[in-house]
């Protein structure tokens, strides 16, 4: 008998011989280097992955809780990558654009014919006003079709652009059916990163404050302001931890009020370098007004060499006792407060309708009385949406509606989906296949014949409808399919082949002298089969072992593309439901999102390929007379 | 034994196969933990007052189990499918007059193409073992094998329909023929087949791989008999040798996966026609579970699994038959 060390010792020689015969075959090392990597990315998918998969919220923690979010969302939908603009062919800057529409008139009882202006390849009419595709900067001209085909120019008393609605061309009078305008405008084209305008939000530091922010009063011997370190709004877990640091805007009339109110603006400075306007914007802020006065706090964007500043919006009737959790206070730029008060939609077409120098600012305004009052500021910060963000762009936060999602950090966390499932269902059918092939082979007689005949009927049954019936019924019965249930389902269905072929090999093995001799020798079933038939079936087992899991892996996506996955994991297959769903790729093409569904459709590629030739080489080792058998 | 002693064995067995499909429908809808078809039956019940008689009446809800069972038999062989919850249509005509021939001609001529292509290709990668030849094919089929059928449509679609133009990149036929049908029968080829195209490719390629790296190993296995030799010494042509000696007997599993094959094409139908909204069988697979109210419309899905489990025994049966006829141990055997 061998000692335990030589037992281990040949074991790893034989490894070793093993490793170098795998080691000539270069399909598989390539395939081995793949599987190693995305296995290395799906253990460490939490380092990688810069954002939750599935509900990311930026700044998770780090504002005062507003409703059922702790956070907000981290980027506008359907964004691009932040690489997407290097690419040579994506206009930037000032451009000239030309959009074609055609009208198309029908009629409404009681309202008579309207006109409604198609985009060229769009068939569907939705307004009966040219909107066109960016904010107009400069509209250079109008043409109109005449039925001979020649374009001509239409005067300015024909059209009309409103103020509030700079992407909308009214046309007065009411053309023919069927006639094609040309629009010509210059926009900025550009993609816009999310900006974060206010580094320190939270105060912590005397000098960040300094060195950040910039104030001026109208009176300055009424109200001051002034970094204070005491009186923060503490919303943390652990108050003492916390920093406590904010703005401090004393009013003090010593004896007589001021005749007028005071003002108070702060200011922080920034720089808009994009000729686009962003999608939106987010401000926000903590305020205690700690007095009697009636504080007005009001919102407002300026731009160098322009006079006349935005105001967003103004807000009174302030908290007053102490911080509650009402003094947090934040609006979006589709605020229909906002939109009234700057009088455009979508307001930011209107404030950063060019790059430059803006200040976000914060005015603080003191009725002319004689109270004196202290407000405190906290949390101010403004945040701008633009339309890129992240390696892989953002999707639509499908199903999840404030929460859209940072494609890269999805695709990272499939990879543990698709890893685990085909992995596991792999080994759980080949487990199967080969118990059910060696009982069939061995004991055969009636076992063999009801075994067999059982695997030919579920051999017979058409795969994929078969799992998406299994699916569905689970769904029906129990609200939700688990990925336990989408492995049992295909480990149920994807031993028959490998249990087949098993049964062949110990038929032809069982007549072998061997057997014999061990039968003779007194052993007793169970010794024949682990001792003489398994290690002659093992190397057969490796192979399917390999082989079956991008079987696995291309279903499962399969069934999540179809809807039909584990709703709450992040996998490959889900983000392309997402996609397909989404109804992007019939709106704007998949040519524009290509980045959204082939980096998924490539890993899951990737992976197939990578056990396929794992399977094929170890096949040639292994089994040289075998062949590819499927 | 002879030819019609197999035959006889294997209608008997399709027949015990086609009991087996209907009883795993039955075991599937009614016996899983929980009961799907009641649980969807059910919800039925507050949106939908007449679509809950009629299929509670259909499958005898409110009956013992082993009623359940006997009604759920009849109703399959009968077709009776009851009436589809979005388009309020009879299941039946939706799937015979409409849904299966369109599926059927995607993946007839799909598979007719696949095998012929992939016969080729493999008989001559076989014949040209290790050169260049061999190894791109067996490269390119491995790769065509892994990729995802979804992602090769959409490849298909960006490529030669959102691109080049070349080809439309949805349905089974041209969108103005819902008013003015073709008038005869060469424009109606013409312009099923142009829409045609792009779902085939795809399907094509799908299968195509396996086909290739199958026919491969057969002939590979083959080639190197004695027979092959004698062809060789009696001065016949290389590609007689290769297409009447070598090719006719490695075809007899190639003919055993025909059948196989045609449940593996199935379930790349499916994924094909819901992307480019081919109006098939698959496309109802996904309206059905997609289906708006009450979630997936569990009764036309029982339809469709059973139609397509009975499509994939009856071509088993005929390539059984097929097999007989060929294989002359069974003919004389």
């Amino acid at each position: 008998m061998a000692t335990r060390e030589q037992k281990i010792k040949f074991a790893i020689k034989r490894f070793k011989g093993f490793w170098n015969q795998f080691k000539r075959s270069k399909r598989g090392v390539v395939g081995l280097v793949v599987i190693i990597l995305f296995s290395f990315v799906a253990i460490f998918a939490d380092f990688i992955a810069p954002y939750d998969p599935l509900k990311p919220e930026f700044g998770k923690g780090e504002y005062p809780a507003l409703g059922a979010a702790s956070g907000f969302r981290i980027a506008d939908k359907y964004c691009k990558p932040i690489w997407y603009k290097y690419l040579p062919w994506i206009p930037r800057g000032k451009t000239e654009i030309v959009e074609n529409f055609y009208c198309i008139i029908k009629y409404y009882e009681g309202i008579g014919y309207l006109p409604f202006y198609a985009h060229e390849g769009i068939a569907n009419a939705t307004d009966n006003v040219l909107r066109v595709e960016h904010r107009i900067a400069v509209l250079k001209k109008i043409e109109m079709a005449e039925e001979d085909g020649v374009f001509k120019k239409l005067n300015s008393t024909q059209w009309y652009i409103e103020k509030a609605r700079p992407r909308e061309i009214h046309i007065v009078d009411l053309p023919k059916n069927g006639t094609k305008f040309r629009v010509t405008y210059e926009t900025g084209v550009d993609l816009v990163e999310n900006m974060k305008i206010v580094k320190d939000h939270k105060f912590a530091s005397k000098e960040s404050f300094h060195e950040e922010w910039s104030w001026t009063s109208t009176n300055s011997s009424f109200a001051t302001v002034n970094y204070n370190s005491e009186k923060g709004y503490a919303f943390g877990i652990n108050p003492e931890t916390e920093d406590h640091g904010c703005i401090q805007i004393s009013y003090n009339p010593v004896t007589t009020p001021p005749k007028e109110g005071v003002t108070v603006t702060l200011s922080r400075p920034f720089v808009y370098p994009y000729f686009e306007p962003p999608n939106d914007f987010y401000i926000h802020t903590s305020i205690w007004v700690n007095g009697e006065s009636n504080v007005t706090l009001s919102f407002l964007f300026s731009k160098e060499n322009e006079t006349e500043p935005y105001y967003l919006l103004s807000v009174q009737h302030l908290p007053t006792t102490s911080w509650t959790s009402t003094s947090h206070l934040s609006y979006a730029s589709t605020d229909t407060g906002i939109i009234k008060t700057v009088g455009a939609s979508p307001v930011v077409d209107r404030i950063f309708a060019s790059p430059g120098r803006y200040n976000f600012s914060v005015q603080i305004t003191f009725p002319a009385e004689n109270k004196s009052t202290t407000v405190y500021l906290d949390y101010v910060d403004c945040i701008i949406y633009g339309n890129t963000f992240g390696l892989l762009g953002t999707d639509n936060g499908f199903g999840t509606k404030p929460y859209v999602r940072d494609i890269f950090s999805t695709l990272i966390y499939g990879s543990r989906v698709s890893l685990f499932v085909g992995v596991l269902t792999a080994l759980f059918s080949t487990f199967i296949g080969l118990f059910l092939g060696l009982i069939s082979g061995y004991v055969g007689g009636i076992v063999d014949e009801g075994i067999m005949r059982f695997a030919d009927l579920l051999l017979v049954l058409p795969t994929l409808p078969l799992f998406i019936v299994l699916v569905v019924a689970l769904r029906a019965s129990s609200g939700m399919v688990s990925m336990w249930n989408i492995i049992l389902i295909l480990t149920m269905f994807g031993w028959m082949s490998f249990a087949r072929s098993v049964r062949s090999m110990v038929l032809s093995i069982r007549e072998r002298a061997f057997i014999e001799a061990a039968k003779a020798a007194g052993g007793s079933k169970l010794h024949i089969i682990n001792r003489h038939i398994i290690p002659n079936v093992f190397a057969l087992v490796y192979i399917t072992l390999a082989t079956s899991v991008p079987g696995a892996i291309i279903v499962e996506a399969s069934l999540s593309w179809l809807g039909l996955g584990d709703k709450r994991l992040a996998s490959w297959g889900k983000m392309l439901y997402e996609f397909n769903a989404s109804g992007v790729q019939v709106t704007k093409g998949m040519t524009e999102y290509w980045f959204w569904i082939f980096p998924p459709c490539i890993a899951i590629a990737l992976l197939a390929a990578a056990f396929i030739l794992v399977g094929f080489a170890l096949d040639e080792i292994l089994n040289p007379r075998l062949r590819e058998r499927r | 034994m002879g030819l019609k002693g197999y035959i006889f064995r294997r209608i008997i067995y399709m027949l015990i196969l086609l009991w087996a499909v209907m009883t795993i429908n039955f075991f599937i809808f009614s016996l899983l933990p929980g009961n799907p078809l009641q649980a969807y039956v059910g919800s039925l019940q507050k949106m939908d007052q007449t679509r809950y008689e009629e299929l509670k009446k259909m499958y005898g809800l409110d009956r013992p189990l082993h009623e359940q069972y006997l009604l759920s038999l009849r109703n399959l062989i009968t077709f009776n499918f009851g009436t589809s919850g979005q388009s309020r249509l009879p299941v039946r005509d939706l799937i015979f007059k409409e849904r299966l021939p369109n599926t059927l001609i995607l993946m007839g001529l799909s598979t007719v193409i696949s095998i012929i292509l992939g016969m080729l290709i493999g008989v001559i990668a076989a014949y040209k073992r290790g050169g260049t030849f061999d190894t791109t094919m067996v490269t390119g089929s491995l790769i065509t094998y892994s990729v995802p059928i979804f992602f090769l449509a959409w490849l298909m679609i960006g490529f030669f329909a959102l691109y080049l133009h070349w080809f439309p990149s949805s349905l089974e036929q041209p969108v103005s023929w819902n008013r003015n049908p073709p008038a005869n029968v060469f424009e109606f080829i013409a312009g099923r087949l142009y829409h045609l195209i792009l779902p085939m490719t795809t399907l094509v390629l799908f299968s195509v791989g396996g086909w290739i790296l199958l026919t491969r190993a057969c002939v590979l296995e083959t080639i190197n008999e004695d027979y092959v030799l004698t062809a060789r010494a009696k001065g016949l042509k290389d590609r007689t040798i290769l297409y009447k000696h070598v090719l006719k007997n490695a075809s007899l599993p190639l003919i055993t996966n025909v059948a196989l094959s045609f449940a593996f094409m199935i379930s790349g139908a499916i994924i094909t026609e819901t992307i480019f909204s081919y109006r098939g069988m698959g496309l109802l697979t996904w309206n059905a579970i997609m289906a708006p109210a009450g979630g997936s419309d569990l009764p036309l899905l029982q339809a469709i699994f059973y139609i397509l489990a009975l499509c994939v025994i009856i071509a088993n049966f005929i390539a059984d038959l097929v097999y007989g006829i060929i294989d002359p141990r069974i003919k004389y055997g």
